[in-house]
């Protein structure tokens, strides 16, 4: 089976000079496809980076990093534009919908870009299983930050990307609106979706079928359908030993 | 795309405004200025008038042609270097969205199709508007232009459907050509802009703003900088030069200068309780003072500069007039009443100059070898010697004193135009044809409209010498009092100082050229402050979190207000300085020619008080309509 992200030997560094800093160290990683895996690790440990890089939003200093089965490290802009077009989906905490957009358009444009002839039933459906049936007209400033959220995830449903990946989504949200953000996520990845998703929560890590732990850009620990309470635990060991 | 376009035109419409209105006035003005310069193209002259006549309203029409091209080439350029900059403000506002786009997929092409397709909506729009405008405006030009009197009070120009087209053309290819720079902009978004949330941290000072700044700057100073003093045509151009070359170069260096000049500002403003606010404002916001200070930069350098040189030489030209004059007084009369003048007690001298209804043809050598012209106006009859007497100048060629029976003198509004003084001139005079021997040509002179042909008094009829208008320039006796003299002559005619005679004179001369500049200025102002308004506009829409944050501090609507005003009132100050200190680099040189520099001080006036007039009411506006939210729901809104 192939895997949805992997990593090998990957670096990244920022800047160049005195202010270089080396945001991830060696990153070797592989992501099975089909699942769900959490991103987790102290704040500044490059769980994000980690996630633009794998997304090809990011170029990388050194090492090689494969989407899907296909290595997009150093092809050009072009490949990669295609790339986001049809294998990727983002779900992010903020940031995520055209402000000028409905929900329905926002849905709906990111299909067409995918060159992907979504009807509109599938987009109205695909809003309606995220509960916003209702909302097809708002926009964005109209909408709440969980319902943002949803539209989002409804655009991943719509578009079927070969891996969504996820930053925070529940981190502004409210337990509720979390517990719902994640209970679609599940549903997307029960119906065969490959997701990675960078969250602080443990109750939401929980929710993943695997953990990696970051710290200071290196892969430090993996753990496969761990309980909150484990995830918890070990996040707080990682983070001692940071300071 | 399209869609995206459309939506976001809709969703975002009091950031199109300005340039939709700006497209819509352009596309009128081209529009009204094609259909009548279409009309011009064939002048009508009316059957039965003077060769004169029909001689003027040919310069006329040139003349109206000329101010309808120059009127069509700036309202182009005008309305696409605002389109340009009001679509540059909106990427830069936009790029957290553009950058999304990215990030779902959207390729370079996709952006660029985006910003066309806003940029051709805009167009198109603003187009239809253009047209219905266009057609009253087509109308008040052909008024403006008789009231001129640059053409016929029976002059129409007729509607022509295939001006639809044209202006349609126009309005979208201003439109394309104002986006394409911000679409390249776009296209350099990268989708990472979207998650780091850096948006809007784009640099104001690009790499092309430093180029033609310090280009067109660097031209400016050296041009500036070879005046020879005491050189007036040298002074006269560089004023030309300097104040275009300086007013784009400043401008585009507006985001380095505004804030320096802010700086210096500074220490006057901290006085007031929101100085500090105003200042800091002004210092943060260097893309919103920059928009808002480069149409004022270069309006004023350009007005400035460009009415300066104009006034500078026409009071050279006077100052020249009076130098080749000797006489005291010239007295305007016809030539009956001029051929009294030398009898008047106290007059020492009399010249007299009739102004002769007759045609001269001669041969000219052109580039393109010798051809025949005619000429109907500025053909003067004179007395040679006496002119000679009172006029400081000696011919080129030949002598005045030449000047007797059937000959001709080739005048100083000729000098330079090649005519073939060993080939005799044909001239028409009272219906009677004479063939005349050029026995003189006079040196070329600042004078815009001197006269052509001198010929002898003796060649004109007795009566047709008695009702042609004269001008005598008359040298009074020693020992008698020019203002006694002056009232002894004040039944034959009007009676001047020869200052006086020669301002008023230039004067007539210049008043074309005055009209085509008020024309001129009156767009650009009006472009100028389309712009203004413009930048404010979108500024002031984009900063209601600003403007609620400082609420939620605990500043008063009313001081927010004041704190506003004070940061327009500054960058209009900083906008004048700039501009001004362009107009006095260019005009400088003149200040080295005696009795040349002419400093428009009612312009200077006039263009401070509009400009602070329209800042000061956008601002209030716009600031009162950014503040009329309940503060808190204002600051959460992105
Ligand atoms: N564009 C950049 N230039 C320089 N340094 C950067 C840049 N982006 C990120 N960094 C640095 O890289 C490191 C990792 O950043 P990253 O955003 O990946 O952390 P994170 O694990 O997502 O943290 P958090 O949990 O706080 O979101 C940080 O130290 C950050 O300062
Ligand atoms: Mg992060």
């Amino acid at each position: 089976m192939r895997n949805a992200t992997e990593f090998h030997g990957v670096s990244k560094e920022y800047g160049r000079g005195e202010a270089r800093v080396r945001v991830l160290d060696g990153v070797d990683l592989a992501l099975p496809a089909g699942a769900w895996t959490a991103v987790m690790g102290p704040s500044g440990s490059g769980k994000s980076t980690l996630l633009h890089c794998a997304a090809g939003l990011e170029p990388v200093t050194s090492g090689r990093v494969l989407l899907d089965g296909e290595v997009i490290t150093g092809v050009p802009e072009g490949v990669l534009t295609g790339l986001r077009r049809r294998r990727v989906g983002f779900v992010f905490q903020d940031f995520n919908l055209i402000g000028s957009l409905t929900a329905e358009q926002n849905v709906a444009l990111a299909a067409k870009l995918a060159g992907a002839r979504v009807p509109r039933a599938a987009v109205r459906a695909a809003l309606g299983e995220v509960g916003l049936g209702d909302r097809l007209r708002h926009r964005p400033r109209e909408l709440s930050g969980g319902q943002r959220q949803r539209v989002a995830l409804a655009r991943a449903m719509v578009t079927r990307p070969a891996v969504l990946f996820a930053d925070e989504p529940t981190g502004a949200l409210d337990s509720a609106s979390a517990r719902t953000v994640l209970d679609l996520l599940r549903g997307l990845v029960d119906g065969g979706q490959s997701v990675v998703m960078v969250t602080h929560d443990p109750g939401a890590a929980a929710r993943a079928d695997a953990v990696v732990f970051l710290r200071d850009g290196r892969v430090a620990d993996r753990l496969v359908r761990p309980a909150a309470a484990q995830v918890a635990a070990r996040l707080v060991e990682l983070e001692e030993v940071a300071c | 795309m399209l869609r995206l376009a459309v939506s976001t035109v809709r969703d975002r419409w009091a950031l199109f405004v300005g340039a939709f209105l700006t497209v819509a006035c352009g596309v009128a003005l081209v529009q009204s200025s094609l259909q009548v310069l279409m009309a011009t193209g064939e002048p009508k002259v009316p059957p039965g008038v003077t060769g004169a006549r029909a001689e003027e309203i040919r310069e006329g029409y040139v003349g109206a042609a000329t101010l309808l091209g120059m009127t069509v080439l700036l309202a182009g350029f005008l309305a696409v270097f605002i389109v340009a900059s009001t679509f540059a403000f909106t990427v830069a506002q936009r790029r957290a969205d553009l950058a999304l786009l990215r990030t779902l997929g959207a390729g370079r092409g996709h952006l660029l199709l985006l910003l066309l397709g806003e940029g051709v909506l805009l167009g198109l729009a603003g187009s239809a508007a253009g047209v219905l405008l266009g057609v009253p405006a087509a109308w008040t030009q052909t008024r403006l232009l008789t009231g001129l009197d640059m053409l016929p009070g029976s002059f129409a120009a007729p509607w022509s459907f295939r001006l639809v087209g044209v202006s349609f053309a126009v309005g979208a290819g201003v439109a394309v050509l104002g986006v394409a720079g911000a679409s390249v902009r776009a296209m350099r978004v990268r989708p990472m802009e979207a998650l780091r949330g850096t948006g809007g941290a784009e640099r104001v000072m690009t790499a092309g703003r430093w180029c033609a700044g310090l280009g067109l700057g660097g031209c400016a100073v050296a041009l500036a900088a070879s005046a020879r003093p005491g050189d007036l045509l040298g002074a006269l151009l560089i004023a030309l030069g300097v104040s275009v070359l300086g007013a784009v170069a400043v401008s585009r260096l507006s985001p380095l200068l505004v804030p320096l000049a802010g700086r210096a500002l500074g220490l006057a403003m901290r006085a007031a309780t929101l100085g500090d606010l105003a200042q800091a404002n002004l210092r943060d916001g260097v893309r919103r003072s920059a928009s808002t200070a480069a149409p004022l930069i270069a309006l004023v350098a350009l007005a400035v500069g460009l009415a300066g040189m104009l006034g500078s030489q026409a009071r050279a030209t006077g100052t020249d007039l009076v130098r080749l004059t000797a006489g005291d007084l010239v007295v305007a009369s016809t030539g009956a009443d001029a051929a009294r003048i030398a009898a008047v007690p106290g007059v020492a001298d009399a010249s007299t100059r009739l102004t002769v209804d007759m045609a001269v043809r001669v041969e000219q050598r052109g580039p393109a070898g010798t051809r025949r012209a005619t000429y109907h106006a500025g053909i003067v009859a004179v007395d040679g010697p006496a002119y000679r007497r009172t006029h400081r100048v000696a011919p080129r060629s030949g002598s005045l004193d030449l000047l007797r029976g059937r000959t001709i003198a080739v005048g100083a509004g000729l000098a330079a135009e090649g005519v073939r003084v060993r080939r005799p001139a044909t001239a028409v005079i009272g219906g009677r044809t004479v063939r005349l021997r050029v026995v003189a040509a006079m040196p070329e002179r600042l004078e815009n409209g001197a006269e052509r042909f001198l010929v002898p008094l003796s060649l004109v009829p007795a009566g047709l010498a008695a009702r042609a208008p004269a001008e005598t320039v008359v040298r009074v006796a020693p020992g008698a009092r020019a203002a006694d003299v002056a009232a002894r002559l004040r039944p034959l005619g009007t009676v001047r100082t020869v200052r006086g005679w020669a301002d008023a004179r230039v004067a007539a001369q210049a008043r074309g050229n005055n009209a085509i500049m008020a024309v001129l200025l009156g767009l650009s102002g009006g472009y100028a402050a389309l712009a203004v308004v413009n930048a404010m506009l979108i500024a002031g829409a984009e900063r209601r979190a600003e403007f609620a944050v400082a609420r939620l501090t605990g500043l008063a609507r009313r001081q927010v207000v004041a704190a506003a005003l004070a940061e327009a009132a500054a960058v209009t100050a900083i906008g004048l300085l700039l501009g001004g200190a362009v107009a006095a680099v260019a005009l400088a040189p003149l200040a080295t020619v005696p009795g040349t520099l002419a400093v428009p001080w009612t312009l200077i006036g006039l263009l401070a008080a509009g400009a602070f007039a329209v800042t000061a009411a956008t601002s209030v506006a716009s600031t009162l309509a950014a503040t009329r939210e309940p503060p808190i729901r204002a600051a959460a809104a992105r």
